[in-house]
């Protein structure tokens, strides 16, 4: 099942492996290398064809400046903050609830409800762009962040629902029974029983959707189309002028924008594995 | 009461004749919609109203600058809706849904007026549908041949003037071991660039409006000379190879680091090509060459314009505003170096000191008595400038589909235009 470690292998297969691996690695990190390297390039490189060469000069802190201080960048950002926090606060929390619900409870339609948030997982969200739409529309939410944050927690709370279900499920049930054997309530058993026990699963879960909605492209051009509302993933395009795309500025934006997330990923490292492999091994 | 009348006639009169805003007295609301929403243009458009505003105190404006894209959408919406004063637009095919729909005011009584009749009548064409003018233009640029006169030198070379002597130019250039012409048809406008020009010095301007308004058969025998000429040039290996591989800027390189010798394109190639190292004296422009000489010469100059909204509430100053911001003295501010770096619509304006503004300046208001051209995607509606778009792409590719191209883009021609 599982392919057999590398130590195991072949001298012949060990060496192959060692030395095609940071070849396949450069490969596929090669579009990256080149949005870092055009972020500290002259616009003028792009122009000669300067594409994978040295800097003709050390752009930097020119590129890096202009998008900080002369482009709505700072904007986009503060939106893609605003976005994204309501939106893991809100999915998170209504997720624990339902888990807890559909957890703890034995009822008949538990199983059929907990299909359907599962079910909605498994919807192409592409086809509900033109609804989704007109729904904020007439809610005069289109081209808000509240719309754009209570679609996102409507759309994520089923992959949360799952995810926190079945972490609920695996704890031990004599916990809850010895609660309710005290007399404590129901809602006191979820604040202090199970939410503690929970933290793993909700700062796995937090780091989780904190990226997927922070990389979110499609949404933010569907429903917002301005300054005053658009997240960071679409507001890079506002580098592009009537003429020319700005490559080097739009390359310095990307830069930018992707640091919150993979700062997110290193200092929450331990979470986002734990919160991939959570339920994988019982 | 009288003598109030008789300043207000007095006013009109110096106006009239010097073209200096009347300053009769406008108060209330005036609401402008602008799509100019990148930094530069942004900023000489809010300086210009502010000069505005300061001449007239008493009249409260109002200015919402919307993202370029967004206003495209959005006019159908707040034409309609929601009507500014005064509002930014495209002039010819692309105003004309607009006009046919009674959105935009008739302002033909503009053009009445001496100052605006001498002023703007190179641009008056473009403006005027059903013999009616409907806005005014306030900047636009030239199309032409930019060219490295650096390489035309090293082979002996000269600004060709005809068909010959491009064609053998070209095959000079060929012979050096480099490409005559860069083009990335990628997004496909390029090769529209090229359409216009080639069929209006083959079949004149009149013949090319005729094309984009659908009059004409794209399999008549003088849509296929246009493309016989163009057949020409891809034949004898003009063109960069894989240009449909490439977008307008990611062609530049080619020209910047002298593989190909020249670029059919508008101004605003020059801004980067500058940017990249070419000088002044490397880069030289001219128009395109006569192929067919009992054709008028007419050129590609893409026009941004000012409309009144047939809606509008506050029409006496919008119709000012129209009149200062086509002034010979706004035009040359706007439009120069600093500010757009275009060409004024105005022929009393000065234009900024720069080779290529000027050489441009000069060709459309003395050499395009054709007429003036707002390009292929913007003449043709634009259902059919994308189908024909892409047929001039793989023409370019495949020159020997013609007849199936052409097929296809006639038959598009009787779903488009019913």
């Amino acid at each position: 099942m599982f392919p057999k470690p590398i130590e195991k292998q072949s001298q012949a297969a060990q060496v192959a492996y060692k030395s095609l691996l940071p070849v396949a690695l450069a490969f596929w990190l090669a579009p990256l290398l080149a949005v870092a390297l055009f972020s500290v390039k002259p616009d003028a490189d792009f122009t000669s064809g300067n594409y994978w060469g040295l800097p003709s000069s050390f752009e930097g802190a020119t590129n890096y400046g202009q998008v900080f201080f002369n482009s709505d960048m700072p904007r986009y950002l503060l939106n893609s903050f605003m976005i994204t926090i309501p939106t893991v606060i809100g999915a998170v929390a209504l997720s624990s609830m339902t888990g807890f619900a559909l957890g703890i409870y034995k009822f008949r339609a538990n199983l059929w409800i907990f299909f359907m948030f599962v079910a909605g997982n498994f919807v192409p969200f592409q086809i509900l762009m033109v609804p989704v739409r007109d729904l904020t529309l007439e809610l005069g939410l289109y081209n808000t962040k509240t719309g754009l944050v209570l679609f996102h927690v409507a759309f994520q709370t089923g992959f949360c629902t799952l995810f926190m279900r079945n972490f609920i499920r695996a704890l031990p049930f004599e916990l809850i029974e010895a609660a309710r054997v005290e007399g404590v309530s129901e809602w006191r058993i979820f604040w202090y029983v199970v939410l503690p026990l929970m933290k793993p699963a909700l700062a796995a879960l937090s780091v989780l959707i904190f990226t997927f909605i922070w990389n979110d492209y499609f949404w933010a051009v569907v429903l917002t189309q301005g300054i005053e509302s658009q997240p960071v993933t679409a507001g890079i395009t506002s580098f592009n002028a009537q003429f020319r795309a700005a490559y080097h500025l739009m390359s310095a934006g990307s830069i930018v924008a992707a640091l919150p997330p993979v700062a997110m990923f290193f200092l929450m490292q331990r979470h986002f594995i734990a919160g991939l492999t959570l339920g994988a091994v019982k | 009461m009288l003598s109030k009348m008789k300043t207000t006639a007095a006013a009109a009169a110096v106006a009239s004749a010097f073209a200096v805003p009347a300053s009769a007295e406008l108060t209330g609301d005036l609401t402008i919609f602008l799509d100019t929403s990148n930094p530069a243009p942004r900023a000489t458009m809010e300086a210009m109203i502010a000069r505005f505003g300061e001449k007239h105190p008493d009249l409260n404006i109002e200015t919402t600058v919307i993202d370029r894209e967004a206003y495209k959408t959005q006019i159908r919406n707040f034409l309609t809706a929601n009507a500014p004063d005064v509002a930014t637009w495209y002039a010819a095919n692309r105003m004309r849904p607009y006009v046919e729909a009674g959105l935009f005011e008739d302002v033909s009584d503009l053009y009445a007026e001496p100052a605006i009749a001498e002023g703007l009548a190179s641009t008056k064409g473009a403006l005027t549908i059903d013999g009616k003018q409907w806005g005014v233009a306030y900047t636009y640029y030239q199309w032409g041949v930019y060219y490295r006169k650096d390489i035309f030198d090293e082979l002996g070379l000269s600004e060709p003037t005809n068909w010959e002597e491009e064609k053998a130019n070209c095959g000079k250039i060929v012979a050096s071991g480099r490409a005559c012409y860069t083009i990335g048809t990628k997004y496909l406008w390029t090769a529209g660039g090229w359409f216009d020009y080639l069929n209006m010095r083959t079949n004149g301007f009149d013949f090319h409006m005729d094309l984009a308004a659908g009059k004409v058969s794209w399999e008549d025998e003088r849509v296929k000379q246009t493309f016989m000429n163009w057949k020409e040039l891809i034949d004898m290996g003009g063109f960069i190879a894989d240009h449909q591989t490439y977008s307008w800027q990611e062609a530049l390189p080619f020209m910047v680091n002298g593989e190909a010798a020249s670029y059919l394109m508008g101004n605003f190639a020059v801004a980067p090509l500058r940017e990249a190292g070419l000088t002044d004296d490397q880069l030289d422009f001219y128009q395109f060459p006569v192929i067919n000489p009992d054709v008028e010469l007419s050129e590609d100059a893409p026009t941004d314009t000012f409309h009144i909204p047939a809606n509008a509430k506050n029409k006496e100053a919008a119709r000012e505003f129209l009149r200062f911001a086509t002034s010979p003295e706004e035009q040359t501010i706007i439009n120069n170096g600093k500010n757009l770096g275009q060409l004024p619509v105005n022929a009393a304006s000065s234009v900024d000191d720069d080779k290529f503004l000027q050489q441009g300046f000069k060709m459309l208001s003395t050499n395009s008595t054709g007429g003036v051209a707002q390009f292929w995607d913007r003449d043709a509606p634009a259902e059919m400038a994308k189908v024909s778009m892409e047929g001039f792409q793989e023409f370019m590719v495949k020159p020997d589909q013609l007849d199936k191209i052409l097929a296809k883009l006639e038959r598009a021609r009787g779903r488009i235009y019913k």
